[in-house]
């Protein structure tokens, strides 16, 4: 154990340290993941990279994240998102804190469309974003709603890590698809109720220039701006739940919709339609390549079996069910600050799940318990994923981001109390169903 | 010369573009087929392997544009000295480090030819075809890294730090 | 010596549990001198690039379905092949006639075959009550591979493709209709919550095969290699022994969630038999004289 924590903390120094000299985030986990293999004496290092890297980057289900990201590029590009925010200005003009709420709202809807954090906080941010700041909103508070709602991807169904769990746990991805719906609505009033306290407290930081009441025919109205991004959300959604399309190849339809939009609308030209491809190639290479890194480092913690380790040091402790969870979080959000939270998953779900099981935890309670601390990595410091699609999208600093990101973490870290509290927020939707 | 390089950065985007339009478009065959009842064979293998192409086809230009991510707050507030010789620490690294993965990626894509791999799905595809983009990718990364240190090297700018001075400036 | 083991499945399934037993049998019998880690799950190699990982020497020695190597050599096919073995006594059957012939193939790549675990028999999941091959015309029936893609042909349904994690979603929105897989896996996907129907065809009985790194394997000493062969041995038997109390554990899980678990009519395993001949007869054309003497050695 005392040379497994040295090295532990070698690795974490050593990536704390060429992330500060201004390595490229892939390239120091590449390189962490070789120092960890070269200390273990592992002789096949390259071989295990291209390997790794292979498996990482032909996978079926990733296919969807640079599709959704192209999307985003294209919207970016009509005059959707500009409707967007007018449509909505309206019917947000009585909450405090106004079209702030856009990203936890739109992230909530396209949630529902993605399977992952990164691409939700991609797709929405690059609408959203720059609208946000020409109208003279919080930067701070702006990047903080995307990354922290962008997180809603992976909790409201479909979910790639929902996925990876239920295959793990051998739980019903189905109930725990159903039982994700609770806890993500629960996360978006937590968000948008801390979005409102934040508006009453800061109000020199928002624009103060719409007046507060607007008649309802306004509002009525507004909407016929929402109608063609509401077609496209439905559209997909509809090509989902109609059995037209599974989750993972909705992506497809959503650049195909967003496409056929751009050009009836007439922003599709030859310019706009390779800008849009660049730009989705910038960002999803930017992802790929970290994702390779992450993959090959998480490979090399298998060797190790540093987190198989930990958990099982936990584990050992015998500990009541409820210090048992305050640790695994702990332990969760440690590793999640190091490795990707669907690395984390895979490298501990073997030794953890049996953990769990014993202490007569529901299975089904813990897969949304473990998305929710999934979701927590995705916006911690040094590697997080949304953290890293926001950088590319505004030039902030991944720490700035974090930083701004770092209220949408503790009340993540508060939902997870919420469900321990009252577990039928979790368990209530998927009961109604095996009862048909 | 110079805006020779530049159109080779930007072929590198453009291959990687095209593979994202061939991944839409295999999903999109794949979702008519099922309406038609067609099968389109080892959708999931081609669209994959796209993938794997738009990922490292398009690396050097993410690379030559400052997409590729990393913490500028600490390097920033450097004097500009301390800021030379830490660029040329990072590239040496990234090119010892890149180098070493090229040479393995390459050698892998040799092995599985010489191995006679096929993929597992619908059609055997001889699996070094697909693994070649990756090759190429890396290489071209390589490249790309060796031109910023030159940059470097003789005391200007390389074109990822402009890029990313840019962006900094516009968000100020 | 420390050795990896990456294996595909997950803990919960037989041929991992199998696998730790292996890995534990030959730690207590070299006095942990050869300590096997296993890495469930496909947590450490992904499940197509294991026979590779393998090959190379990047990991020691791992496990795989047989099935996806089926386009490496078409003797690896003899695991897939519907209506040829369709009872474990005529599996374990199929495998010894078999084994000679994979062994060679495996060998030539560098592998040295060590055991295999058999899954459970591949059956009918349907929507629909199904008692003649009519019940199933024009219906959507999932396929992931050539063969299985034929046999939705043969079988007069329209062959899709689905991918694992979506197939729950697929069968409530209505994509497919019917697939065939092993009760296990309908258990661990939780079928009853999608489907009503599960007619016991046994179509084919496939198998996970555990290989090693010949050189790693030939720089052990001559007593560790004995120590590996015979757990390998004792693995075999178990995993024989043991799936059929599985697939008789699991066909009782989905009829006590509500799953309506039927025996095949006569009428209906006459007509699929017909479709198995055929196969047969496709997959002896791929490769005469191997899958020949695999065919004759087994009848
Ligand atoms: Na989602
Ligand atoms: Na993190």
């Amino acid at each position: 154990m005392m040379d497994m924590t040295l090295l532990s903390i070698v690795l974490a120094v050593s990536m704390l340290l060429m992330l500060a000299m201004g390595i490229w985030v892939a390239l120091a986990l590449t390189g962490v993941a070789v120092l960890g293999l070269m200390l273990s004496g592992n002789d096949q290092i390259g071989l295990l990279f291209a390997t790794s890297s292979w498996g990482a980057s032909t996978s079926w289900s990733l296919t969807a994240l640079p599709l959704f990201i192209w999307m985003g590029e294209v919207l970016f590009r009509t005059r959707l998102s500009e409707d967007l925010f007018k449509g909505l200005s309206p019917w947000l003009s009585g909450l405090p804190g106004k079209l702030l709420h856009v990203n936890v709202l739109s992230c909530g809807i396209f949630a529902a469309v993605s399977g992952s954090s990164a691409a939700t906080a991609a797709t929405i941010g690059r609408m959203t974003l720059p609208e946000l700041k020409a109208q003279g909103y919080s930067e701070r508070m702006a990047v903080g709603t995307l990354a922290g709602s962008g997180t809603l991807g992976l909790l409201i169904p479909p979910s790639i890590i929902l996925i990876v769990y239920g295959v793990a746990a051998e739980v019903s991805i189905g109930r725990l698809f159903i039982a994700g719906a609770l806890p993500g609505l629960l996360l978006m009033v937590l968000f948008m109720g801390y979005t409102m306290v934040w508006a009453l407290l800061n109000r020199d930081e928002l624009p103060s220039n719409t007046s507060d009441r607007v008649p309802f025919i306004v509002k009525l109205k507004a909407l016929k701006q929402l109608l063609p991004i509401v077609a496209l959300i439905g559209f997909v959604l509809g090509s989902i739940y109609g059995g037209l399309t599974t989750p993972t190849e909705a992506a497809a339809l959503g650049v195909f919709g967003s496409l056929f939009l751009a050009l009836v609308t007439g922003s599709l030209d030859r310019e706009s339609f390779l800008g849009s491809l660049l730009g989705a190639v910038k960002s999803s290479c930017m992802i790929g390549l970290i994702l390779v890194g992450a993959h090959f480092l998480t490979l090399a913690m298998g060797f190790l079996g540093i987190p198989g380790a930990l958990a099982q040091w936990i584990g050992d402790m015998a500990l009541s069910p409820v210090v048992l969870l305050m640790s695994l979080t702990l332990l969760f959000v440690v590793l999640g600050c190091f490795l990707d939270g669907i690395s984390v998953v895979v490298l501990t779900v073997a030794v953890v799940l049996p953990m769990v099981q014993q202490a007569n935890i529901d299975l089904l309670w813990f897969g949304i318990y473990i998305v929710l601390v999934v979701e927590m990595s995705q916006i911690t410091p040094p590697v997080g994923f949304n953290l890293f699609v926001i950088q590319a999208l505004t030039g902030k600093d991944i720490l700035y981001v974090a930083r701004a990101a770092l209220p949408f973490f503790l009340l993540i870290l508060f939902a997870i109390v919420l469900i321990s509290w009252f577990p039928e927020i979790v368990t209530y939707l998927p009961t109604t169903m095996s009862q048909r | 010369m110079h805006s020779l390089r530049e159109k080779l950065y930007l072929a590198s985007g453009y291959l990687a573009g095209f593979c994202l339009v061939v991944i839409m478009l295999i999903i999109l065959a794949q979702i008519v087929g099922r309406l038609f009842g067609f099968i389109v064979p080892s959708a999931e293998d081609f669209s994959g392997y796209a993938l794997a192409g738009a990922t490292f086809l398009g690396l050097a230009y993410t690379f030559h544009e400052g997409g590729h991510i990393r913490v500028t707050l600490l390097i920033q507030r450097c004097s500009s000295r301390v800021r030379f010789l830490q660029e040329l620490l990072v590239l040496l690294f990234a090119l010892v480090l890149v180098s070493y993965m090229t040479w393995h990626c390459i050698y892998m894509v040799w092995e599985s030819y010489v191995f006679e791999e096929v993929s597992y799905g619908y059609i055997p595809v001889p699996i070094w075809i697909p693994q070649v983009p990756l090759a190429l990718g890396m290489l071209a990364l390589n490249l790309a890294i060796l031109d910023s240190l030159v940059c470097v090297v003789k005391g200007r700018v390389p074109a990822y730090q402009t890029h990313e001075n840019e962006l900094n400036l516009e968000e100020v | 010596d420390k050795w990896h083991m990456p294996t595909p499945y997950a803990d919960a399934n037989l041929p991992t549990q199998i696998a730790r037993e292996f890995a534990e049998e030959i730690k207590a019998n070299t006095a942990g001198e050869l300590d096997i880690t296993v890495h469930s799950g496909a947590s450490l190699v992904k499940h197509p690039e294991i026979p590779r990982a393998v090959k190379t020497g990047q990991v020691q020695l791992g496990e795989v379905f047989i099935g996806i190597m089926g386009n490496t050599h078409p003797v690896f096919k003899h695991d897939n092949i519907p209506f040829l073995a369709t009872t474990f006594d005529d599996a374990e059957k199929l495998w010894a006639a078999a084994r000679p012939e994979v062994e060679k193939q495996l060998d030539k790549d560098g592998m040295t075959l060590l055991y295999t675990v058999a899954w459970p028999a591949q059956s009918l999941y349907t929507k629909a009550p199904v008692n003649r091959l009519e019940d199933l015309s024009g219906l959507k029936m999932r396929a992931y591979s050539p063969s299985t893609s034929r046999l939705a042909d043969l079988m007069h349904t329209t062959p899709t493709t689905v991918q694992v994690p979506d197939i729950p979603q697929a069968f409530s929105t209505g994509i497919i209709d019917a697939m065939i897989t092993s009760p296990s896996t309908g258990v661990n996907g939780q079928a009853w919550d999608y489907l009503e129907h599960f007619t016991d065809v046994r179509a084919w009985i496939p198998k996970n095969v555990v290989v090693v790194n010949k050189r790693a394997f030939k720089r052990l000493d001559d007593k560790t290699r004995q120590i590996i062969l015979d757990a390998a041995a004792k693995a075999e038997s178990e995993g024989w022994k043991r799936v059929r109390v599985t697939a008789a554990e699991d066909t009782k899980t989905l009829a006590e969630n509500g799953i309506q678990v039927a025996e095949p009519s006569a009428e209906l395993m006459a007509e699929l038999q017909t479709i198995g001949d055929i196969m047969i007869d496709e997959w002896k054309a791929e490769s005469p004289d191997d899958v020949g003497a695999i065919l004759s050695s087994y009848r």
